[in-house]
């Protein structure tokens, strides 16, 4: 078999495997999830090998139907695809586990298999945006990955998940029409939808045509801007939250916004290059985005009552220090703000998982009705601790490390404004996780005797939150090895 | 005549207890006997095969990590036995704090000879650096004796707690976390293991689990995460812009960034400063130790704020100071930032110190007296820091009194708290009104509560004497070598000292001497392991108020020839340094004068119980336009229909802060603030979108347009 192929081999699998849970129907659930696992488990590896491929031996291009790149769709599978697809993979595996422990909160039985269906479609798409090298491609897949996400969001079948879901495909068509508003305008300029194509025209299209790009590029920041939940135009993330199951919440906050912001990263630094970006003072735009949501976010999360709207609002902040790391358009920002799309990736997993499993066996997601959980759920709520603890930016974990970095990036670039609304920003997400902490492990003792009986929930539930919390105190250990791979990955990026 | 009643033992430990502290005693003797080349002591070690073979091996190395981790071992252990034996979980914890503290001492010749340093690339993303010189080696030899004597001390008096297990558990996590933040190498694992020294020490603070120590562990961890959050912010400055973080001096590249070498060493002085208690910073110590176990009390005052004044010399000293090879007279231009921060240092030593003292003179409760005290002995260590830096290359006096003051105030303040718990575990009772006769009942106990009284009161021939001493010749150089303004520093230096002895006979005469109607018929007169401790500790005071250049020669002489301070100074001046002197003396009865006149002054007009209106807080204070705010945002949002519950208004217009903090506060706000805005933010999507794209536009279009 040829390498090249391996990454379609990706795509069609989990094609494949969506298409073969319906026909499982008649089957043992158990044999799907099995199946489903085995896919997972290969694209993993695969992933992994196509990083080693790509970072030791060289970068594969691959172009469908063989027609040459500027009529065809080509593939790129460069260091920095290959890291986030890994990534993507892992965390997604994680996720996977988790949820075949019957942890899916809300779904009814019969929804089970349309429930993978959905993952399975929605991975094929993260995968498709992050391997394609064509503007247009990159849409169609974002396009499936939104609709998608809107069938997640509304697989409970209960009213208030309908709106939200009704919010979501709104925003979200709002923010991928911008985006192919900003593709044709680009098309008309250049007359390429191939990324590497349009950026080495891109210097004269501007030069001709600069009303054009800009109009594209602003209708591109707002239309990511959008999906990638970044401050002012989150609006739809909270609601959606709260309503989706807790795996498919997992899934959205640490795997697919962030798939946005690294289409984000792409059309920046690919299709426009950093002189044209500084001469539009693009930098100050988002950094100002990302400074409001910072504190913004947190200002919210403080505020809320319900665990899982808090968890999105504060996932909106985090999206605030990526578009801090990227909004510097430098080589540190970026490393760490890739480094915090891996951090956050894991830390808000974990959340969003021990807080699902609690809200699967204890029906409740009020925060104030944590008090004493720690007692009963000492595994769900360790890991909680660890992750909340990462997300403070306390050392020993990774979100440690990726506020070091992203401290060292701003002041790289003499924004020492910033430096200081990330401190800020970690006292207000002191403010709303360490209550939580405190509540759950020193105040109502009366569960105490109930340690004995060490939650009884399934293996497949406590495995993933084990190896999360474990994950990010070997990241926050030993990054290092990890900063290579994101190194390179910038380098592939930037060059 | 005092009849002496039977005494009973009903610890099954104390007797092994007792020869441990008589091993660790031993171990001291051994200590002084190396020091002061007792027999040819010192030359028979350092001629020694065995020793030199020593100092040759690499594993020598190794043992900054070995210290680190033996208290971690022994915290696992003592976790498995947890409560099913509660004999050997607390031997696990006593014998691994001995056993760090033979390590510790027995290595005083190598780190004699030379700096022991340790570099494991690739953790941490810097790497991990370890480091023992003199410097850290005298706080952690003082704190592997504390240590060792609380945890004895620790055993008997938490038989009688709840969730003792728990306690010993984070008391080791929290000692190991201590030697790591004294031995570490960079500020970047000093920041590490502060951290997470203030989460492990968190859990020692809120032991009580009622709302009262809630909320002073809240404030507790809030305050420690805001100065780490500090310290973080110098270390990214520091690191990007000198672009190393070891202790090594750093003043030639910091010279050229102008003001922002002042931020640097304001955010460090602030950041370590608030676990040190100073001053406008030290609002979580008066609320935090008193809750605390006695235990934890007298650790969190005897070693854990010493390590944030550490922390500040650690910085300064190496960071500020020219290093030796080039820098060799007092007038070079390079002392001059470290001279304009120590003149801001001391002023914030003075403040502190006067500030701490006032306010112990008003309270009631003991514990809370001493945590006041703590402040205002902070701000002793704290000036002398600051002269240290202020007199630059004859600072040497400065940086002795704030070392043997670190040194003194730990072995005082941790006995005081000691005896305070002793009392408490005996009458249940902290209201120093509400005590009295007490001599009869432990009379050992007083005997101790004297030692250790005398000690802080400085009075000659114990050890606070020696310190105090020092650092008034410290300020007094200050203000001969330098400005002249800090001749009002050493009169207030003088009034703190005399309110000390003054808040003391206080103590002493309502605790143990004043009859009172209590006859404490149940209370038992034993032997436990509470005493060995309190005792050697009281030993150790004595001997060092009665030998005081034992600790110069020992400790403070290696520590200043290692720092970049004039040779000809400490020889002349610290070497031969004679505390005995006639002015001294003169000086501190004088003290001890002022100090009986306010007593007497103070309890004829009933002065003690006079208490500020609760505004007058310097929380309040500082905060107050941020109260306003927050007070008054429910009405700028809605106008007059402000829909806010009536509870939340009166929650926001409290004037106590004792009730309603800062983030109480805040947190409330939000919620109001989340209430009015979130929902409409979110039904103005359309809105939104379209507003924004335009402003982008609009910018980037005018500016295309403009150029």
């Amino acid at each position: 078999m040829n390498i090249e192929q391996l990454p379609i081999i990706n795509l069609l699998l989990f094609l494949l495997m969506a298409l073969v849970i319906p026909l499982l129907k008649r089957r043992p659930f158990k044999l799907t999830l099995i199946l489903g696992f085995i896919v997972l488990g290969f694209v993993f590896v695969s992933s992994g090998y196509l990083l080693w491929y790509v970072n030791n031996i060289d970068i594969i291009h691959y172009t469908f139907g063989g027609h040459e790149a500027r009529f065809g769709i080509e593939f790129i599978i460069d260091p920095f695809s290959a890291l986030f697809t890994t990534i993507i993979a892992g965390l997604a595996t994680i996720i996977y586990i988790y949820s075949s422990g019957d942890a899916t909160e809300g779904i009814e039985k019969t929804e089970y298999g349309r429930y993978y269906v959905l993952l399975f479609i929605l991975l094929m798409s993260m995968f498709g945006i992050l391997y394609t090298n064509d503007l247009f491609n990159t849409y169609v897949f974002i396009e499936i990955l939104s609709i998608t996400t809107c069938a997640i969001i509304s697989i409970k079948k209960k009213k208030d998940t309908y709106t939200a879901a009704f919010r979501y495909v709104m925003m979200n068509e709002l923010g991928s029409l911008s985006y192919l508003f900003g593709v044709a305008l680009i098309y008309m300029a250049t007359g390429f939808t191939n990324i590497t194509l349009i950026g080495e025209t891109m210097q004269n299209a501007y030069a001709l045509y600069p009303v054009n790009i800009i109009i594209a590029l602003s209708f591109m920041i707002i239309g990511l801007g959008i999906k990638a939940a970044i401050f002012p135009f989150h609006i739809w993330l909270p609601d959606a939250h709260s309503a989706a199951p807790s795996t498919s919440s997992a899934i959205l906050s640490a795997i697919v916004i962030k798939v946005y912001i690294l289409v984000f990263v792409k059309v920046l630094f690919r299709v426009f290059n950093i002189d044209i970006l500084n001469e539009m003072n693009i930098s100050t735009i988002l950094l100002v985005l990302a400074g409001v949501g910072m504190i913004m976010g947190s200002v919210f999360a403080i505020a809320q009552k319900d665990v899982k709207r808090m968890l999105g609002y504060s996932s909106v902040a985090q999206m605030g220090y990526i578009l801090l790391g990227v909004g510097l358009l430098s080589f540190d920002g970026l490393r760490a703000a890739f480094f915090h799309i891996l951090s956050h990736g894991l830390m808000k997993t974990a959340l969003f998982l021990s807080v699902g499993e609690i809200i699967y066996y204890k029906k409740t997601r009020k925060v104030n009705d944590f008090d004493g959980m720690g007692f009963i759920m000492p595994v769900a709520m360790g890991v909680f601790s660890i992750a909340a603890l990462g997300m403070i930016g306390i050392p020993l974990t990774s979100g440690f490390i990726s506020k070091l970095n992203l401290g060292l990036a701003v002041l790289d670039h003499n924004q020492v404004i910033f430096l200081v609304i990330l401190i800020i920003s970690s006292l207000l997400n002191v403010i709303y996780y360490l209550p939580i902490i405190i509540l759950a492990f020193l105040k109502n003792e009366k569960y105490r005797y109930r340690m004995k009986s060490i939650e009884d929930t399934p293996r497949t539930m406590i495995a993933p939150l084990i190896l999360l919390g474990v994950l990010i105190i070997i990241l926050g250990l030993f990054p290092n090895q990890v900063m290579i791979l994101i190194e390179a990955a910038v380098n592939s990026i930037m060059s | 005549m005092i009849k002496i009643p039977r005494m009973k033992i009903f610890d099954s430990m104390a007797r092994s207890n007792s020869y441990l502290v008589g091993l660790s005693l031993f171990l001291l003797l051994v200590f002084i006997a190396f020091v002061g080349n007792w027999f040819g002591f010192n030359l028979w070690i350092s001629n020694s095969k065995f020793y030199s073979q020593i100092l040759d091996s690499h594993f020598i190395d190794y043992i900054s990590i070995i210290i680190i981790v033996i208290p971690i071992i022994g915290a696992i252990i003592e976790l498995v036995y947890g409560d099913k034996s509660i004999k050997h979980r607390d031997k696990s914890v006593i014998y691994m704090g001995f056993l760090t503290l033979i390590i510790v001492v027995m290595i005083y010749p190598v780190i004699l000879h030379r700096t022991l340093e340790l570099h494991i690339p690739g953790v941490f993303s810097l790497g991990l650096n370890l480091r023992i010189d003199m410097l850290g080696y005298a706080v952690l030899l003082l704190s592997a004796f504390i240590w060792f004597f609380v945890m004895i001390y620790a055993h008997e008096y938490m038989t009688k707690e709840k969730k003792s297990t728990r306690f010993f558990f984070f008391l080791s996590l929290t000692y190991s976390a201590v030697i790591g933040a004294i031995i570490s190498g960079d500020l970047l694992m000093m920041f590490i293991f502060f951290e997470i020294m203030t989460i492990t020490s968190y859990m020692l603070v809120i032991h009580g689990q009622n709302d009262q120590s809630y909320k002073a562990g809240y404030n507790y961890i809030i305050m420690g995460l805001i100065g780490g959050f500090l310290i973080l912010t110098a270390i990214i400055l520091l690191y990007f812009n000198i672009g190393d973080l070891r202790f090594e001096s750093a003043i030639e590249k910091l010279e050229e960034l102008g003001n922002l070498k002042y931020w640097i060493m304001g955010l460090l002085v602030f950041g370590f400063g608030i676990k040190a208690g100073m001053a406008p910073v030290h609002v979580w110590l008066p609320r935090a130790h008193p809750v605390a176990p006695t235990p934890a009390s007298a650790l969190l005052s005897g070693v854990m704020i010493k390590v944030g004044a550490f922390g500040i010399i650690r910085a300064a000293s190496s960071y500020y100071f020219p290093s030796k090879d080039v820098i060799t007279s007092i007038n070079d231009p390079l002392w001059s930032a470290a001279s304009h921060i120590g003149a801001i240092i001391i002023w914030t030593g003075i403040i502190t110190m006067a500030l701490g003292v006032f306010l112990a003179l008003q309270q009631a409760n003991i514990k809370k007296m001493l945590a006041y005290h703590s402040i205002s002995q902070m701000g002793y260590i704290v000036t002398g820091i600051g002269v240290a830096l202020y007199l630059g290359y004859e600072g040497a006096m400065g940086l002795t009194g704030a070392m043997y003051h670190i040194i003194n105030h730990a072995l005082f303040k941790s006995l005081l708290f000691m005896i305070a718990g002793v009392i408490y575990y005996h009458t249940k009772e902290l209201d120093m009104y509400k005590l009295g006769g007490l001599w009869k009942k432990l009379p050992f106990t007083t005997f101790t509560f004297a030692v250790a009284a005398l000690g802080i009161s400085g009075i000659p021939l114990f050890n606070g004497y020696v310190s105090k001493t020092i650092l008034h010749h410290g300020i007094v150089e200050a203000y001969e070598m330098g400005n002249h303004l800090f001749f009002y520093a050493e009169l207030m230096f003088i009034v703190v000292s005399a309110g000390t002895v003054c808040s003391f006979i206080k103590m002493f005469y309502y605790v143990f001497l004043r009859k009172t109607t209590n006859e404490y018929k149940t209370m038992v007169f034993d032997y436990s392991s509470l005493d060995i401790a309190m005792w050697s500790m009281g030993l150790i005071i004595i001997l060092i108020g009665l030998f005081p250049s034992f600790i110069l020669k020992s400790l403070i002489i290696p520590i200043l020839n290692l720092t970049n301070y004039d040779s000809y100074f400490i020889e002349h001046q610290i070497l031969h340094l004679n505390v005995f002197k006639s002015e001294d003396l003169l000086m501190t009865l004088m003290i001890v004068g002022i100090g009986i006149i306010i007593f007497f002054v103070g309890k004829k007009f009933n002065l003690f119980h006079l208490h500020l209106p609760k505004w007058l807080s310097i929380e309040y204070l500082v905060f107050f336009p941020a109260y306003l705010f927050m007070r008054n945002l429910c009405r700028l949002m809605y106008g007059d229909r402000c829909p806010t519950d009536k509870d939340d208004y009166a929650k926001l217009s409290e004037k106590d802060v004792e009730k309603i903090g800062f983030i109480d506060r805040f947190v409330i706000t939000s919620n109001v603030f989340n209430r009015k805005y979130e929902q409409s933010i979110i039904r103005s999507d359309a809105l939104i979108y379209t507003f924004f794209i335009t402003l982008i536009l609009v910018f980037m279009l005018v500016k295309k347009h403009l150029l």
